[in-house]
């Protein structure tokens, strides 16, 4: 694919220098629109409660739901809400889920004394078999039992159950029914080769530095720099870069500051300050070639809460001196060249698999898209801004290329809808352990992942 | 001719430097397109192999393609050792580019060199980082500086235009490639800078408005200047130094001129509209003060005449008294700073004895001089506290 093109001219440069070497333009953006701005934060206020999310959140999913409901179960059948319920009649209900997890991490139950406990390590994965799934409504809650995966879901997903009230005052489920895949946007895609690279979790500042040239060698293929001629322009038919999240490493959050005392601190400069120079460097190259966007991840200096807000432009002076830098927030939503890209940088995936049955990246993030919302958990267990208004984590058109950042693994799908959406789902690995970024290609969303790597004292490579 | 040249040159580079020479530091160093320095690497590693000259030469590859890996083709483009090459050219299914990334005369042990070599030449071009690139981008042009608001920009240009000078002379900011951050110190500092210049200027305007207006007006007027000395202080030596060299000419001139009591009345007077500076300064200023003889012994030492010095500043300081005492002392300000200038027992001998006689009086009227010292010994104050925070940690 990438390098196909590339193949015949190979070896070129294996030979004494020819007299003008060629260059080649960068193929011209030509249609980019950011459509982040719901994720984008002007005045924040947290004086507001958390309830007034999951009530924008069931209302703003009802009737979506309420139409598939009628789709799958017959357009006959009686849609309850939870206070209309009679014992044994068989009825469709809309609502969000709450599963009651005994490891889910607590704060209360941390700082009682009664209880004596000591904070739980963090888990891989929290479920057990003993959780259950409650069913809330606007007034009401109820416990659900029957043809439903507990394990499988999470908290603050909405969705449809059907089935009946038992005596006991449980739901008995016969089937359940997500807000399947949004509908489709219009398809205005390039009819020539374009490419984006995705990459994430580039993990500057870490103690070790054996992705450094590998990332050094990222930003050589797509400057130019590198390759032979072939590879150089396809290269060129790179339109853009977006870096997902993790740009700096885990290492450059170490809390010494707040811990030591002030007179082992003093002089010492946080890990992240030397990290975020060294990004700017790497932009810098990055900027003078193609356009860039940058979102920020967990362990980036930006709010911890989702939507994350862009990086400051003032820690990157050197960047951001150049109209191709883009410092976007996190989830990000953009139409490049009439493709509509929509991803994170991995938080909302990475929560719902400590709290689901579910393993696979890949699988969790099309569970995402069928469930109809980006981040059902927030803010139940991932920090949330407190909307009110609206919640802009719901789908409501389906995107073209979905990613998600920082994942273990490079995994990518073309998944199609019934009412004839595409999506690419990609999962973008973490640089920084697997060495590979993603490339998109836009004219067909197919996705090929690039490696790079570089000769250690003991590589067989 | 400049074919043989580069190989003259990449053969001083690695068997003479023995350093690691890759295409992209030759690249930057010859100023040439980066493939032609791919293909002159190849070109002198094939004629001095053919020379067999002796001298080891180890050459790294860089080799791209497609590999099938884990079900589905990934592009890989690798690093190798020149041992490794055929290996991992048959790994891959389709080769999409081979060429040379570094000679050297050592045996790399692993790619950490390489990637030295490469960070530090960028490093030092990060300017112009994609000129021999093969790839040039119509879209990657420098923001216009209007497009990178900074705030104060628009309030001191009209200062920085008339103090351009003063402020470079001052800051000892010069242009540097970043734009943005220098260029709000500049201005920031260049803000204060300017308005510290500018102050003897205005002082100078003022002194002659107040001849004509109240002294009420001329207080409000003289209030940005002194608030500028306050804050003047803490920018450099030299701005002090400036600050002095400009006092000291002022007082001469001062004594000339007859609006002497109203400069000297606007500055107390101005201390109530900045009261809140006032008792801050004051608690300061009882240590500054014994600083201040020490600043002011120091500064003495370093021109020449510590005794003419002495006397002048204690005339100057005996006419400013005279006037102000003719003056009615309605200054309410004026009584409540004898106490920390009454503490300024360390001075010269000189000046003890007059000082007792004209001790009330005095200190009103060095109130306006002593401000300015003071506002000097704030700043100077300031760097012995850095070295006891530096001695404390060294000792």
């Amino acid at each position: 694919m990438f390098s196909e093109q590339a193949a015949p001219t190979a070896q070129g440069l294996l030979a004494p220098p020819s007299a003008e070497p060629p260059t080649f333009p960068r193929v011209p953006v030509s249609g980019y629109s950011d459509c982040s701005q719901p994720f984008q934060l002007g005045e924040r206020s947290f004086s507001r409660q958390y309830a007034h999310i999951y009530a924008v959140r069931l209302a703003g999913m009802r009737p979506g739901l309420e139409r598939r409901a009628r789709s799958r179960w017959g357009t006959d059948i009686s849609l309850r809400k939870l206070s209309e319920l009679q014992a044994g009649e068989k009825c469709c209900v809309v609502g969000t889920l709450f599963k009651a997890m005994q490891l889910q991490p607590s704060i209360l139950q941390e700082i009682s004394e009664e209880h004596n406990l000591v904070p739980q390590p963090p888990l891989p994965k929290y479920i057990q078999p003993s959780d259950e799934l409650i069913l809330e409504d606007e007034l009401q809650r109820i416990k659900l039992e029957g043809a439903i995966d507990v394990q499988r879901l999470v908290t603050g997903t909405i969705l449809a159950v059907y089935g009946s009230e038992q005596d006991d005052g449980r739901f008995l489920v016969e089937d359940h029914c997500l807000a399947d895949v949004p509908p489709p946007l219009p398809w205005n895609g390039p009819s020539s080769d374009r490419f984006v690279l995705l990459a994430s979790g580039l993990g500057l500042g870490s103690v070790s530095g054996e992705a450094l040239l590998s990332t050094q060698l990222l930003v050589d293929v797509v400057t130019g720099q590198l390759g032979a001629e072939g590879e150089q322009s396809c290269a060129a038919h790179i339109t853009r870069v977006i870096l997902a999240g993790n740009l700096l490493s885990q290492n450059t959050q170490s809390r010494d500051t707040i811990n030591k005392a002030k007179y082992l601190t003093k002089k010492t400069q946080a890990a992240s300050v030397e990290a975020v120079k060294m990004l700017d460097e790497i932009l810098l190259q990055l900027c003078t070639s193609v356009p860039v966007d940058v979102m920020p991840g967990e362990f980036d200096p930006t709010n911890y809460t989702l939507p994350q807000q862009p990086l400051h432009r003032c820690m990157l002076p050197l960047a951001s001196a150049y109209a191709t830098l883009r410092l976007v927030t996190n989830p990000y939503q953009a139409d490049l060249d009439g493709v509509r890209f929509l991803g994170t940088s991995g938080q909302n995936i990475s929560d719902i698999f400590k709290y689901s049955s579910m393993d696979d990246y890949l699988e969790i993030l099309e569970w995402t898209l069928l469930a109809g919302h980006i981040s059902p958990t927030a803010p139940d267990t991932l920090g949330c801004y407190p909307f009110y208004k609206s919640d802009p984590f719901i789908l409501t058109e389906c995107p073209h290329v979905y990613f998600c950042g920082n994942a273990p693994r490079f995994q990518s799908k073309l998944l199609q809808g019934k009412e004839g959406q595409r999506v690419l789902l990609v999962t973008v690995p973490d640089f920084s352990a697997t060495q590979t970024a993603c490339l998109v290609n836009l004219r067909d969303l197919t996705c090929q992942p690039i490696t790079f790597s570089g000769f250690g004292a003991d590589s067989e490579d | 001719m400049a074919d043989e040249l580069y190989l003259e040159n990449i053969d001083e580079f690695v068997t003479d430097q023995n350093g690691v020479v890759t295409y992209k530091w030759l690249s930057y160093t010859l100023g040439v397109h980066v493939n032609q320095a791919k293909q002159m690497l190849y070109d002198y590693v094939e004629r001095k192999r053919k020379e067999n000259s002796g001298a080891q030469l180890h050459v790294t590859y860089l080799v791209a393609g497609n590999l099938l890996q884990n079900g589905h083709v990934c592009h890989k483009v690798a690093v190798v050792r020149e041992d490794k090459l055929e290996a991992m050219k048959s790994k891959l299914s389709t080769i999409a580019s081979v060429h040379v990334y570094s000679i050297q005369k050592a045996l790399l042990k692993d790619s950490s060199p390489l990637y030295n070599t490469d960070y530090d030449i960028v490093k030092t071009n990060l300017q112009h980082c994609s000129k021999f690139s093969a790839i040039r981008c119509a879209a990657a042009v420098p923001r216009t500086p209007p497009d990178a608001p900074r705030a104060p920009a628009s309030a001191q240009s009209p200062q920085r235009q008339r103090d351009p000078d003063a402020a470079g002379a001052v800051n000892g900011h010069g242009p540097s490639a970043a734009k943005p951050p220098p260029q709000q110190h500049k201005g920031i500092m260049g803000m204060f800078a300017a308005k510290a210049a500018s102050k003897p200027q205005d002082t100078h305007k003022e002194a002659k408005a107040e001849a004509k207006e109240a002294p009420g007006v001329s207080a409000a007027s003289s209030k940005p200047p002194t608030k500028n000395n306050i804050m003047n202080n803490f920018f450099g030596k030299a701005a002090m130094n400036k600050l002095k060299v400009n006092s000291v000419p002022e007082q001469p001139k001062e004594e000339k001129e007859v609006v002497k009591p109203s400069v000297a009345v606007a500055e107390p007077e101005s201390s109530p509209n900045t009261v809140a500076q006032k008792p801050g300064k004051k608690t300061e200023s009882a240590r500054i003060q014994q600083k201040d003889k020490k600043s002011k012994t120091k500064r003495a030492d370093r021109s020449d005449d510590e005794e003419e010095r002495d006397p002048e500043n204690v005339k100057k300081k005996r006419k400013r008294i005279k006037q102000l005492q003719s003056d009615s002392s309605d200054e309410e300000d004026v009584p409540p700073s004898p106490t920390p200038e009454e503490e300024r027992a360390p001075s010269p001998p000189p000046v003890p004895a007059l000082k007792t006689e004209l001790e009330p009086a005095s200190t009103e009227g060095s109130a306006g001089g002593r401000k300015r010292k003071r506002k000097r010994v704030l700043k100077s104050k300031m760097f012995i506290d850095e070295e006891e925070g530096c001695m404390g940690k060294t000792g």
